[in-house]
């Protein structure tokens, strides 16, 4: 950033009599400022009313905060036409009214100088990181006849599946761009950013008590709390809630927490188990064995031996019929194929936590049960075979008979609200025949299950997507438009994702900011900010509340932007319109209309406003069958928009007990959901279950791919050359990765533990580095098997000898002025961790790897 | 009625070191980017795997014993009736003696003028279709974009170059009944803000509850910011 003083001016502000020191004082308090050099300062202050009157005219405005997936209910504080900062919303039961630290940084996020301002055509035919696009601005009527004409290039050759929509964050307004836009066009691929997120977590929940979704933890009774990788101080998905409930959790609770790394929840729990990454499974499963042999299970949830006589003994096999089962299914014959002989001395020898540490840890927190917590979270599974650790995890609340229970994980609360109407009447023979082509990220093969929902090929494979369009396999992508997304920073292996934008014939960004994906965009659309420019909703759940969060328009934009999911797709439809395809025109002009007036849209923006309307109409329309059943009975649209949030009714316990939406109805420990998934994926492409776990890296054969069990850490590297194992975390000040750009994330950089102000370091214990003969603070390079960044050292105890951690979300060489050292130079402040990831899955959910530790590395003095 | 004698007390056990305290107040004060009014400490000790990780939060002590006061040779350092540190900007001559003298490193001194990202900035990420500060400034007619006017009710609404500035206690709030910035943003509900001359208040009954601790006690600056309880409680 350059910082050449040119100009002096004083800047001053004072009203006259508002304050006892300024009235006694008197020269010199009335009005302003001493201004020299003039600008716009100057003129601000000489035109200024008073303060006293500006802040009177302060109003708190209802919008979401989507600086992580909590998605908190948040108020803006507007005075004059301006935000000058973010508060919880008041009406809120999930976040207490409160906000995390990301929510503030969201005002400078807006009014960033770097955002994009006008649509941006690019000049330089040639794409690469080292080729400068040559951006030009261009009016929306120009961007969007480009558009517009590649996408009827491909409708004219019958290739319209050649289209894709690349989603990354979203609203659930995403229906409109995601999937009305491309199959009305006629192609399949809407592709979601979801794979990159949290998949895994999901299967962990879902093949045990099927149930594809995140959980939601009872704090305010739990009396123990596990986390495995979950920091919930920091990150997901319930920030706020955790922050203000942690004191009272503190008093009550016992909090033990799994991570390599001392996090901001580790520093503030009773016990820190530093696991060596990816190796997760051998603890959760030794935990299992350990509340079995101890008798300490739920006898009401599991059930009990016959004669009361606990046959959990180390190493003996137990008969399947000397036990009664109640609510589980599979308890023995988890324990004869899995967990006899996971001891906890066994267990250390692979993740290196203290035998008596496991022990300790899974009697407390068995004997805390049932107002236990076992917190599955991204760390312990987007791991290349972490869709069994995630199973272990979640299989402890069910031994322990958490599952439901009150101080315990439950499931989320019912949000009635709607989708985007049928679309099927405007797709035309063409759009009907080719949407239903294989989608770009070759889900469903041997290799990729994605067994979402149970079903082969039923997610995304995100990070795929880079490789299948490099291949062309199952076919070439020629024209895309991606949206709120940066998969080039994001994903890991990122250099693939460089080369196929690269190859790409034809790409739209729609961003708020430049970024390292509009690098290689043909075309770049300037999008509204979520939390200030924008009509959307967002459905998200804390504290067993569930909630719908409005945001809306809060600000009259600064720039020529547009918003991202409804917009766009409008604007985009009358262009397309105006060549000859008008359906999707059609169909946003006749399916969609304003609830209350019967109006339909004639407007891009009425469009967005009414689409919204309609999708929450249950939350706010006496006349809706759902109105009041759920949650909150608003007592009209005017009202939601005022208090902008909808809040359910409080979880009820022990609703779902034998009602498990698994194939037995009960909390399955040997899974007969994954069974039947496995199989039913084998079948398709004609082979065994032990083909499938093999062509997905997975070691374990036979029936125990149908129990959580241990699966050892995947790694990329030789360990001679790369001795140590490379894993990363989140930021607390992350706004999903794209709060880097903003001068409050850097300057509080600190408090994510063990990280430097302004900077982007990788932390190593220091008898690493010792042993490698580096010093605090200096430059490394760290080189994995795949790729090599260059950042600062930071010597930590907080980080477990032979492993080096780093924070995501800087490196950015692309988002602007102060994201990256010099964005002219196209020099990134730090180095993306996705730089040295390799892009590696967790295949039965189609997760990206990121965690786990999948990269070794070596660590040389730059 | 006893005069007020406003201080703050900070709950370590509910406090999660989150800094969402130090982000709101540079919000509510228009605080340049390298400033920090309120800020904190870290401590990591031991050794893995016994480490122990600690976040103080810190502000300015508004000390009944202040040596910034004391050394301040124009007097525009000063203690207010109801107990604030406060800073008169139009008697400053940014002599830096109180910065020198703060114990607490918590009063910054103005060597450039504030927030040259919105002043001087000149050279655009891409040219023509990004913005630059002053551009952004010029937009919404404010010296930052998100300038908190009432800030200007008490205090200069963006300090000078030459002269020191440092926390109010958000004495602008107050006047009008609220409670600091930094209390209002902590999501934990880990700073507890009153009178502490009065028994009842929710601060005094904080300290009578647990046994409060000052930063530098040694330095005899009697702090009217206390701590309760601890970060992190030592392992079992």
């Amino acid at each position: 950033m350059k910082t050449q003083n040119k100009s002096s001016v004083a800047v001053r502000e004072r009203e006259n009599g508002c304050s006892r020191r300024t009235f006694l004082k008197g020269v010199g308090g009335v009005g302003l400022i001493a201004a020299v050099g003039g600008g716009p300062l100057f003129t601000f202050f000489t035109r200024e009313a008073s303060a006293q009157s500006k802040e009177l005219a302060a109003r708190w405005v209802s919008s979401t905060c989507q600086g992580c997936t909590s998605w908190c209910p948040v108020q803006v504080r507007v005075v004059d036409g301006r935000a000058l900062s973010i508060r919880g919303n008041p009406h809120s039961k999930a976040n207490h009214g409160k906000v995390c630290p990301r929510a503030h940084i969201a005002v400078q996020q807006v009014y960033d100088p770097d955002r994009i301002k006008v649509p941006m055509r690019r000049t330089n035919p040639k794409k690469g990181r080292d080729q400068d696009p040559g951006f030009v601005p261009i009016s929306w009527d120009e961007a969007l006849d480009l558009v517009a004409e590649k996408m009827m290039e491909l409708r004219r050759g019958d290739e319209t599946h050649k289209f894709a929509v690349l989603r990354g964050r979203y609203s659930y307004l995403r229906d409109i761009i995601y999937s009305a836009v491309p199959k009305v066009f006629g192609s399949p691929n809407g592709i979601s950013h979801s794979a990159i997120c949290a998949e895994a977590e999901k299967f962990g929940a879902y093949y045990t008590e099927g149930y594809w979704d995140y959980r939601d933890y009872d704090l305010e009774h739990t009396r123990y709390v596990l986390c495995w990788g979950a920091d919930p101080l920091s990150s997901n998905r319930q920030v706020p809630h955790a922050i203000n409930i942690w004191g009272h959790v503190r008093d009550r609770a016992r909090v033990a927490v799994v991570d390599p790394r001392l996090s901001a929840t580790a520093a503030k729990a009773d016990e820190w188990l530093p696991v060596i990454p990816g190796e997760d499974s051998a603890l959760a499963v030794a935990m299992a064995h350990v509340i079995l042999t101890s008798g300490l299970w739920s006898r009401e949830f599991v059930g009990d031996f016959q004669d009361g006589v606990n046959r959990f003994v180390a190493g003996d096999t137990v008969d399947e019929k000397s036990f009664d089962e109640t609510h589980t299914h599979g308890i023995v014959r988890w324990w004869n194929l899995e967990l006899k002989n996971r001891t906890p001395e066994w267990a250390e020898a692979h993740c290196g936590i203290p035998a008596a540490q496991t022990r300790r840890v899974a009697i407390g927190f068995a004997e805390a049960a049932p107002a236990t917590i076992s917190w599955l979270s991204p760390g312990a599974c987007m791991q290349a075979r972490g869709g069994y650790a995630a199973l272990a995890a979640h299989a402890l609340n069910g031994l322990v008979g958490s599952v439901d229970s009150k101080g315990g994980v439950v499931q989320k609360t019912k949000i009635p609200t709607g989708g985007i109407p049928d679309f099927g009447p405007y797709q035309d023979k063409l759009a009907k025949k080719l949407s239903k082509q294989p989608k770009i990220d070759q889900r469903g093969r041997l290799e990729f299950p994605v067994l979402n929902g149970g079903k082969s090929g039923g997610g995304v494979v995100t990070n795929n997507v880079a490789d299948a369009m490099l291949n062309k396999d199952p076919y070439e992508i020629k024209v895309a438009i991606a949206y709120w997304a940066n998969f080039v920073f994001s994903c890991s292996g990122s250099d693939r994702w460089e080369r196929a934008l690269s190859e790409l014939p034809f790409f739209v960004h729609v961003t708020t900011h430049a970024s390292e994906m509009t690098h290689f965009a043909d075309v770049v659309l300037p999008a509204a900010h979520h939390l200030f420019e924008k009509w959307s909703f967002l459905k998200s759940k804390q504290n067993l509340h569930g909630y719908a969060s409005l945001t809306k328009p809060v600000l009259k934009p600064l720039w020529d932007v547009r918003q991202d999911e409804s917009e766009v797709p409008w604007l985009l439809a009358e262009k397309l319109a105006e060549k000859g395809f008008d359906n999707m025109q059609r169909y946003f002009r006749e399916a969609f209309a304003d609830p209350e007036t019967g109006q339909a849209p004639t407007t891009s923006g009425e469009f967005a406003l009414y689409a919204v309307k309609m999708m929450t109409r249950p939350c706010w329309d006496s006349s809706h069958p759902d109105y009041g059943k759920y949650g909150d009975a608003l007592a009209n649209w005017a009202d939601f928009e005022e208090k902008g949030v909808w809040n359910t009714h409080r979880f009820q316990y022990r609703q779902k007990w034998d009602k498990f939406k698994t194939k037995t109805g009960k909390f399955e420990f040997y899974s007969e959901t994954l069974k039947k998934a496995l199989q039913g994926h084998a079948e398709k492409h004609s082979v065994t279950t032990d083909e499938v776990m093999a062509a997905t890296n997975y070691v374990a054969r036979g029936e125990l791919a149908f129990v959580p069990h241990f699966e050892p850490a995947l790694r990329w590297g030789d360990e001679s050359q790369y001795p140590l194992i490379f894993f990363e975390h989140r930021s607390r000040l992350n706004r999903e990765g794209r709060s880097a750009n903003n001068s409050w994330y850097q300057a509080h950089k600190d408090v994510d533990p063990g990280d430097e102000n302004w900077d982007d370091v990788l932390k190593m214990n220091p008898v690493d580095a010792r042993g490698l003969g580096l010093r605090n603070l200096q430059m490394v390079r760290v080189i994995s098997s795949t790729g090599e960044i260059e950042v600062r050292l930071k010597l930590w105890e907080g980080v477990r000898p032979g492993t080096v951690a780093k924070c995501y979300g800087q490196g950015h060489w692309a988002y602007g002025r102060i994201a990256a050292a010099d964005f002219h130079k196209r020099l990134p402040r730090g180095g993306n961790n996705n730089a040295i990831l390799p892009a590696e899955y967790e295949r039965l959910s189609g997760s990206t790897a990121r965690h786990g530790g999948i990269a070794r590395v070596r660590v040389e003095g730059a | 009625m006893a005069k007020k004698r406003y201080g703050m007390v900070i709950d370590l056990h509910r406090c999660v070191g989150c800094a969402a305290c130090d982000i709101a107040c540079k919000s509510e004060n228009n605080v340049t980017d390298g400033f920090a009014w309120s800020n904190h400490i870290l401590e990591t000790t031991g050794v893995f795997p016994d480490v122990r990780y600690r976040y103080i939060p810190t502000l300015c002590n508004h000390c009944d014993n202040a040596p910034c006061v004391q050394n301040c040779p124009t007097t525009a350092m000063y203690k207010s009736e109801d107990g604030l540190t406060l800073h008169d900007p139009d008697i400053c001559i940014g002599c830096r003696a109180c910065q020198v003298s703060c114990p607490y490193g918590v009063i910054f001194f103005n060597e450039e003028q504030p927030h040259p990202l919105f002043r001087e900035d000149s050279d655009p990420a891409i040219p023509g279709c990004t913005s630059t500060g002053p551009e952004v400034t010029e937009k919404v007619q404010a010296p930052i974009p998100y300038y908190n006017p009432a800030r200007a009710e008490t205090y200069d609404g963006i300090r000078r170059k030459g002269i020191i500035e440092k926390c109010t206690f958000c004495d602008h709030r107050l006047a009008k009944g609220q409670l600091p910035a930094c209390v209002e943003a902590c999501p934990a509900d880990a700073r507890i803000f009153g009178d502490l001359n009065d028994p009842e208040s929710p601060p005094s009954r904080a300290v009578a509850q647990y046994t409060p601790k000052v930063l530098q006690k040694e330095k005899g600056t009697e702090p009217n910011v206390l701590y309760v309880r601890d970060f992190a409680q030592s392992r079992k």
